[in-house]
């Protein structure tokens, strides 16, 4: 008896020695599915059928408050919804157009004056904390209500304005810079109008283009806080002026973060309110419920489209640094 | 430098008994800030401190400036605005649209609902968004880059596709059909009715008397103060309705899927990846388990990537207004942004009336972000040293 007793707890303390190895992984994968057990749920319970429905919505007419005590009833029509956005709607397709086109414009703005902020503020000069501080204020306040509270501030308009007295008149002062001026300017640099055209309405856009690009600046500026001073340190010591230093370190070195960053832009100025096509879909809610969810979820794959396209064209430029090297 | 020195010998002369004065035979003073100043490094030096003062000064202008229009706007009495020289300050200064709205607006009370409803969806936030973060940061499982692409597409939808399906999910909330079941309004799947089925078991429960035909909670109707609890359920064959509680917004919160939750938690994600592992494993030789050495170690270690997290939620609960507007019905009418209003008082008949009411919507939009501007002051050093820590580029 106590001879087996013996040889099984000799055996209880070798099994689980090997065991432990093999349970300590299987443990931590279980710990894993624990601490992402709240989105899991919440996605399996409310977001997938929030996504179900919506896409099922689209493909009907609807009926609220009508038969009773169910609420609501529904009616199947096929991609009428579809076709009615595309074809039937005036100016869906126009909308979605000048949406493409003010995404198309306003990307690369965002992602170059995030940038070009970040490397400002991530230099050692008087003033980094405070000018840190303002420039993160329009990501903290400029959301949501002040975004439609500044849509129709007829108060700053007149207050930018300068010559005109009226106080309800356009405000011409309020465009900065003209593009007259800066083909003036760069009229013997040979320098196309199409550029020119663009940074003109760059500038313009400024107020819009410093408010969004907010968490842009905060993740290059997390990219830039990464990069090893060390590299910079050697690259000086080989005489590397501050522009080469940019172009060969400081940039491969972000671009993982400039990828992070374009996906983010994009996600972020296709939904944020103020967007045309977000917009008119929103209009279009009031009226036609079903409707705007086909077309939002058309405006969705378009956009999903956009990103996966470009993604894939970023990522084979993204340079990502081995760190067993 | 060196060199001179040494060829022209620097003078030495005694001046009292323990005191001797050297004096260096120097270039004069005007040579020397010439070499300075006149030399292409210091020059560019300060070229480009102008250039970078001047952007950043410019730029900090274009934030501040609808601040400050704001303001000044806010100071001003009625006349002003006929005024056409007043501009920028006030020539009659007054509080009175201040005043206005605060008394007669339900300023304080909506202050503190937003408060309670902002403060509460933000801690839930940031504690759940760290949970999932660090689930997907620290531990090999199967499927997790999966389940890590299907956070992304949370964050990739807008929420305004699901407008539609989210309100009907929160109007008729139902978890499974169980409610429906239980009220024998059958069970659905995949469309089809099955109530034969379900029928015995809602008379069952009627007969108990299980279940009241609506339940409360709190008190709804007479709920005014900011203690008073503001849950409220409906109990109908359809589903529970939670669309006049804060409930739509909690819900989404506990589950990660609030806005923007996808953004805290890749964050969130990059930061705990770049604390080391040997941390853990310590302390697991300890004999301290996951849940407890995600509490004991890895959260105090992340306070200020929690603050930032913790500053954007509350802000952007703050002034949300679609949530609000979508899911929370009655109840959102005690929120801040939905005080935004003209108060009796100030309701005037004059030319320019418009730009007055501008004045006023203006300044009610400052009275909103005022507690967030103080909240900032406090948290913006945190906002970018958590993020500097987090190792975001790998």
């Amino acid at each position: 008896m106590t001879k087996d007793v013996k040889m099984e707890s000799n055996s209880a303390v070798k099994k689980p020695k090997r065991k432990k190895i093999a349970s300590l992984d299987r443990r931590k994968a279980r710990a894993g599915w624990f601490f992402i057990l709240p989105f899991l749920i919440g996605f399996v319970l409310i977001y997938l059928p929030m996504i179900a429905e919506s896409i099922r919505l689209s493909f009907h007419t609807i009926d609220v408050g009508g038969t009773g005590s169910v609420g609501y009833s529904l009616t199947w029509v096929g991609i009428q919804n579809y076709r009615e956005a595309l074809f039937v709607d005036p100016s869906f397709v126009q909308k979605l157009v000048t949406g493409l086109q003010n995404l198309a414009f306003e990307i690369p703005a965002i992602l170059i004056f995030s940038l070009f902020m970040a490397v400002m503020l991530n230099q050692k000069a008087a003033g980094r904390g405070a000018f840190r501080a303002i420039f993160f204020i329009p990501v903290i306040l400029s959301t949501g209500i002040m975004e439609s509270i500044a849509a129709q501030d007829i108060m700053g308009e007149y207050m930018e304005g300068t010559e005109d007295t009226t106080g309800t008149g356009e405000s011409a002062a309020n465009q900065l810079v003209s593009s007259m001026d800066l083909q003036m300017l760069f009229s013997n640099m040979k320098v196309g109008t199409g550029l020119v055209d663009y940074v003109a309405e760059a500038i313009n856009n400024i107020y819009n283009i410093v408010n969004r690009s907010g968490v842009q600046m905060l993740i290059f500026l997390a990219g830039l806080q990464s990069i090893s001073p060390a590299i910079y340190e050697s690259c000086k010591i080989d005489g590397a002026t501050a522009w080469e230093t940019f172009w060969k370190i400081t940039f491969p070195m972000i671009s993982p973060m400039i990828l992070v960053n374009g996906v983010y832009t994009i996600i972020d100025s296709f939904t944020t309110d103020s967007n045309v096509v977000m917009a008119y879909i929103s209009d279009v809610y009031m009226n036609n419920r079903v409707r705007s969810s086909a077309m939002s979820w058309m405006y969705f794959l378009i956009v999903a489209a956009i990103v996966a396209i470009l993604a894939s064209i970023l990522s084979a430029f993204v340079f990502y640094q081995r760190k067993n090297d | 430098m060196n060199a001179q020195n040494l060829e022209k010998k620097p003078v030495i002369k005694r001046e009292s008994k323990n005191k001797i004065r050297v004096d260096f035979d120097r270039s004069p003073l005007k040579d020397r800030l010439k070499a300075k100043i006149f030399n292409f490094y210091f020059l560019s030096r300060i070229v480009i401190w102008i250039f970078r003062m001047v952007l950043m000064i410019g730029i900090s202008y274009i934030v501040l400036f609808p601040f400050l229009t704001k303001i000044a706007g806010s100071f001003m009495a009625a006349e002003d605005f006929m005024d056409v020289t007043v501009r920028l300050i006030p020539k009659h200064f007054t509080l009175d649209i201040y005043k206005g709205i605060i008394t007669e607006l339900g300023y304080v009370e909506a202050l503190g609902n937003t408060f309670l409803l902002s403060f509460s969806t933000a801690i839930i936030q940031t504690f759940i968004c760290c949970l999932i973060g660090y689930g997907f940061a620290k531990f090999k499982f199967k499927g997790r880059n999966l389940l890590f692409m299907l956070v992304m597409i949370t964050m990739i939808v807008p929420h305004q596709t699901l407008q539609l399906s989210m309100y009907m999910e929160f109007r008729y909330f139902d978890l499974f059909g169980i409610v429906k079941l239980l009220k024998g309004g059958g069970i659905e799947i995949f469309g089809f009715n099955f109530k034969d089925i379900s029928e015995g078991a809602a008379s069952f429960f009627e007969n108990l008397n299980v279940l009241p035909p609506e339940i409360k909670w709190g008190y709804f109707e007479d709920a005014k103060g900011i203690g008073d609890y503001k849950v409220r359920m409906e109990l109908t064959e359809a589903g529970i309705n939670l669309c006049n509680t804060y409930a739509p917004l909690y819900l989404l919160s506990l589950c990660g899927l609030a806005f923007k939750n996808g953004l805290y938690i890749f964050l969130l994600r990059q930061f705990f990846r770049g604390i080391p592992d040997e941390l853990e494993e310590s302390a697991y030789m300890d004999g301290s388990g996951t849940f407890r050495t995600f509490l004991q170690i890895i959260l105090p270690l992340s306070v200020p990537m929690m603050i930032t997290v913790f500053l954007f939620s509350f802000c952007w609960q703050w002034t949300d207004d679609f949530y609000s507007g979508l899911l929370l019905g009655s109840s959102a009418k005690g929120l801040l942004v939905n005080i935004i209003d003209i108060p009796s008082s100030l309701k005037l008949d004059f030319e320019a009336v418009e730009l007055y009411n501008s004045a006023i919507r203006n300044t009610c939009g400052l009275l909103i972000i005022l507690p967030l501007v103080i909240l900032y002051a406090f948290c913006q050093r945190f906002l970018v040293q958590g993020i500097e820590h987090s190792g975001i580029a790998n």
